[in-house]
């Protein structure tokens, strides 16, 4: 008995280590931000206790929300594309008769291991209006006449950052479908076969339903992945309009190009928020749908 | 597209499926080729031309980077901060997930609720107050801020403690404990051992994760020897305004050595990720 | 395995404590109290060190340059955080300087006797280096005329000289560049333009009328409403080629010519492509309808340094003549000081320009801009408002529409400023 006691002891010492850093790099600095959120502090001169007055501002702050439904645009053109393609993609191939899968599922998730800020700036040079080779491409296939001036038009510089993170994930999520597909016991396929399904039947009858959880899964993560976009469109910019200004770009700026960190404080206190009702909405939903 | 796969043999739709898969890859592989050939070409060119075979002027554009950019050392920087990270990561995630999934303490229900509930908080909503608190402690500027953290990644814990609930056998401990084992040489002679494919695993996704960190380092590091590759990719971005080839050649240096690592593991990626998705 | 932990792990502590020692050395300064800490964002600062080292044989210099936007950030963090990682000078760059100087981390020259260094200067480069109570806070060692840039052959075909004074009469005013432009576009079939950008008319008119802010409060100049329908009208008839500033488009104009007149800075002239000096002799500068600057880059103490002396003397040297002289021939950055600019009047000659005696013209030109105090808002302010006219013009919206809008931003972007 004593020995079990001592034993549990350990347990105690070998999970410590996690709460001690996360106490002093994690919830120390988030519960200072708490404190900063209500104060005035751009940095030249001590913070300020200002009450809620950062909250207010916030609440009557036009660019924030913009910043919000910028994220959200972004966010809802890159998704929906993205898991298309990696579905179609995986289900494609899962299949048998395929040769060269390796090479295939390769290059398609190249992609998301190179940096978001590398990505970034690629594509912002590859969709200048006047030296991009996107524009040289166009008008040498003869598909344009005048280069098209991409990031100067609020929705279609939206349209290039969506596409950058679409690029960057569809091969990462075309990979967890192909996991799911995989885990798919083959007695379901034989079945099928044996009661002479087609290919399309065997997709929306077993697959479809079957890969249900994963891509709820998917959508999860990536929501709350798409609200703390930052690094790619920060290196493509805030778009015409600020347009393609997410809502961590928009804290980041307060903070750090305009010296206004109280007020930023705030800022991500709201974004956490947002994120937590998403999370809890789609955490629920996806509750209710196993029901 | 689905009916015709069933026949054996060169078919129409197979050959549609190929075109389909050939398509995808190459523009995956598109905006990567554009940047290599433009890295090779002077501003004028890159700005007036399609360019599609490479040019003469690499060595050009990157003299003008390397003057400015320590971007070798960026790059140095990001290597030594991503495996000393990974590996306490991988260390310290093995060792916590091992004490919630193998022992019986008081408040471990409650503890283990907490360390999942960490992963909910977006990794910015503490960074002002991180800022301010490393100025407060003199540790702006250092690595401390940037490789500590790792010890405190919760998805790991979440994930270790599964792999060693399925793949730790609890004979194999009292095993260990008869021959006299401590417990730390139990952890460290069995337990890690049993637990080498999932930190495999694991070591993938905190390597990319790490690897690919921008806004922690960048608001914390103000000396350019210090910081990581992302940090200086963001710098030439904003000090090349108008000088391409340098850029590109910027952005040739960061991707290429992924891709070359890459090439050569990425089946053990692919491999991981599958089984990473497996268990999330 | 065992062996294998206990050994990264003893490598992860070495070599972060590496890591932190590292730190401390490449970032601080040498303990002498001779040298130097530097913390720029221009590379040519090092120039100025090397000279200073020449004059000076027992001083060094240290020179930190960090290029790209997130210097400023750098900055402040590294003097509020203070120790050994903070800079004894720091420069600041015309855009946000106004923050720094009207802060307690610079040094009060004018407390230390530092107006001696800044008599006979250009008189908008001296008073910007003040505080909002006219103390001067920070110095330049260069001015930064702006005009019209063209290309020689592209003006002899287009306006028929290439001769800067009769480019300069022909666009003295905004009315005549117009005119001008609509007549261009119309030739050229909408292929040449005069100028880049009706963000041309911001860039004059910005600092030739009052700041934006004034007593924490905001006031808009009647100005604003003249340089509107200027702007209006120049997009409207296509006499720009709506390639904004500095951009990749822009700065191919530049050098291919399709736009005749590129307002830019002398020191922008670094864009045009000059290989194998292929545009050497090429250019010629005319004068703006009204004296133009761009950006600036000013030196200020650090208030906690401990060598203030040795500082104040680098602040000294670079506003001497003696360097100022030496960095006009080296580099072609023009000077501060009025004396250097008259002294090379008849003499002074650049690359691209040839034979053209150009200091007289940015002499005129600088002389030509209002001694203003860069104010801890006002550029930030120049920011919104050219965002928010660009815009205005783009949708063909009335002045007041855009003076609303603008309010509007200011209010949720600087609560602090009263708006009436």
């Amino acid at each position: 008995m004593k020995t079990a006691l001592d034993r549990s002891r350990f347990g105690f010492y070998f999970v410590t280590p996690f709460f001690i850093i996360f106490l002093i790099f994690g919830l120390a600095p988030i519960l200072y931000s708490l404190y900063l959120s209500f104060t005035s502090w751009d940095g030249f001169t001590d913070p300020v206790f200002v009450g809620f007055a950062n909250y207010k501002r916030l609440l009557g702050d036009t660019l924030f929300f913009k910043s919000i439904l910028n994220t959200m645009i972004i966010w809802i053109f890159s998704i929906v594309p993205q898991l298309i393609l990696a579905l179609v993609l995986a289900i494609i191939l899962n299949e048998k008769f395929l040769r060269g899968k390796n090479f295939f599922r390769a290059v398609y998730y190249f992609p998301n291991i190179v940096t978001p800020v590398t990505l970034g700036v690629l594509f912002s040079l590859m969709f200048d209006w006047q030296t991009g080779s996107v524009n040289h491409l166009l008008v040498s296939l003869g598909i344009i006449d005048q280069p098209i001036y991409w990031l100067n038009s609020p929705w279609l510089s939206r349209i290039i950052v969506a596409t950058v993170i679409m690029w960057q994930y569809f091969g990462f999520n075309m990979l967890v479908f192909i996991a799911g597909l995989q885990s798919i016991p083959q007695e379901l396929y034989e079945a099928a076969e044996v009661d002479g399904a087609n290919r399309l039947q065997v997709i929306f009858k077993i697959m479809l339903p079957l890969l249900r959880p994963v891509l709820l899964f998917t959508m999860i993560t990536s929501i709350i992945g798409g609200l703390q976009l930052f690094d790619a469109p920060l290196m493509i910019g805030d778009g015409p309009e600020n347009s393609t200004m997410t809502m961590v770009m928009y804290l980041y700026e307060t903070a750090f190009k305009n010296f206004n960190y109280g007020y930023s404080a705030a800022i991500a206190y709201a974004i956490f928020i947002i994120i937590l009702i998403f999370s809890i909405v789609s955490l629920k939903s996806q509750a209710r749908k196993k029901d | 597209m689905f009916i015709i796969l069933r026949g054996k043999g060169i078919s129409f739709g197979r050959i549609v499926v190929y075109l389909l898969l050939l398509a995808v890859a190459f523009l995956c592989l598109m905006p990567f080729y554009s940047m290599i050939i433009s890295s090779t070409h002077t501003n004028a060119d890159i700005a007036r031309k399609l360019l599609l075979l490479p040019g003469k002027h690499f060595m050009d554009n990157y003299t003008r980077l390397v003057d400015t950019v320590p971007i070798w050392r960026g790059f140095l920087n990001s290597v030594f901060i991503t495996f000393t990270s990974t590996a306490l990561t991988l260390y310290f995630s093995a060792l916590v997930g091992y004490g919630f999934s193998k022992f019986n303490f008081k408040g471990k229900d409650i503890l283990f609720v907490c360390v999942l509930s960490t992963m909910m908080i977006p990794g910015q909503l503490g960074i002002i107050g991180l800022y301010k608190m490393m100025d407060i402690f003199h540790m702006l500027n250092t690595y401390f801020p940037i490789i500590l953290p790792s010890i405190s990644n919760a998805f790991g814990v979440f994930f270790m403690k599964q792999m060693v609930d399925s793949s730790v056998p609890a004979e194999i401990l009292e095993s260990g404990r008869i021959d006299g084992c401590g417990e730390v040489k139990i952890f460290h002679r069995l337990v890690l051992p049993l637990l080498t494919p999932a930190i495999a695993t694991l070591g993938i996704f905190s390597f990319i994760g790490k690897w690919n960190e921008f806004l922690t380092p960048m608001i914390l590091l103000f000396d350019n020897n210090l910081q990581p590759l992302p940090v200086m990719i963001a710098s030439v971005k904003s000090q090349f305004a108008t000088d391409f080839g340098a850029m590109y050649v910027g952005i040739v240096i960061s991707v290429i050595p992924i891709l070359i690592f890459f090439s050569i593991v990425s089946k053990k990626i692919i491999s991981g990720i599958t089984a990473g998705a497996l268990k999330g | 395995m065992k062996k294998f932990f206990s050994l990264s792990l003893i490598m992860i502590l070495i070599l972060s404590m590496l890591a932190g020692c590292s730190t401390v050395e490449s970032a601080g300064k040498a303990n002498d109290d001779n040298t130097l800490v530097i913390w720029t964002f221009f590379g040519d600062v090092k120039l100025m060190a090397k000279k200073f080292e020449e004059k000076y044989p027992n001083d060094h210099v240290i020179v930190k340059v960090f290029p790209g936007d997130q210097y400023k950030t750098k900055l402040q963090t590294a003097l509020q955080a203070g120790g050994d990682d903070a800079p004894d000078i720091f420069d600041l760059e015309r855009s946000y300087m106004g923050k720094f100087i009207n802060s307690d981390f610079p040094v009060n020259l004018t407390k230390i006797g530092g107006e001696e260094l800044v008599k006979g200067y250009v008189p908008y480069v001296q008073e910007l280096g003040r505080d909002k109570d006219g103390d001067l806070m920070a110095v330049a060692d260069t001015s930064s005329p702006g005009g019209f840039w063209c290309k020689k052959a592209n003006a002899k075909k287009w306006l028929g000289t290439d001769d800067p004074e009769k480019i300069s009469k022909m666009v003295e005013s905004w009315d005549k560049i117009i005119k001008l432009g609509e007549k261009i576009n119309k030739k050229s079939h909408g292929k040449v333009h005069l100028i880049s950008h009706f963000g041309d008319v911001y860039n004059v008119e910005a600092y030739h009328l009052q700041p934006f802010v004034k007593d924490k409060t905001l006031q808009i100049d009647d100005g604003w409403k003249k340089a509107y329908k200027i702007q209006k009208e120049i997009f409207q008839n296509d006499v720009g080629a709506h390639l904004e500033f500095m951009s990749a488009g822009w700065n191919n104009a530049l050098n291919e010519g399709n736009v005749i007149l590129t307002a830019m800075p002398a020191w922008a002239s670094f864009m045009i492509d000059n290989e194998d000096g292929k545009a050497e002799n090429k250019y010629a500068v005319a004068k703006t309808p009204k004296g133009l600057y761009f950006g600036g880059t000013y030196r200020a103490i650090n208030r906690a340094s401990d060598k203030k002396k040795l500082a104040y003397k680098f602040l000294k040297f670079v506003t001497s003549k003696e360097w100022q002289q030496f960095n006009l021939e080296k580099t072609g950055n023009a000077p501060a000081l009025k004396s250097v600019y008259k002294d090379n009047f008849d003499s002074y000659t650049s690359p691209l320009t040839g034979h053209l005696k150009i200091l007289k013209q940015y002499y005129d030109l600088v002389e030509d801009v209002p001694a203003q105090k860069a104010g801890k808002y006002s550029e930030d302010l120049l920011g919104t408002w050219r965002i928010v006219a660009g815009q205005g013009i783009k949708d063909d919206k009335d002045f007041n529409d855009v003076v609303t809008q603008f309010k509007k931003k200011v209010r949720i972007l600087y609560p602090e400023i009263k708006v009436k």
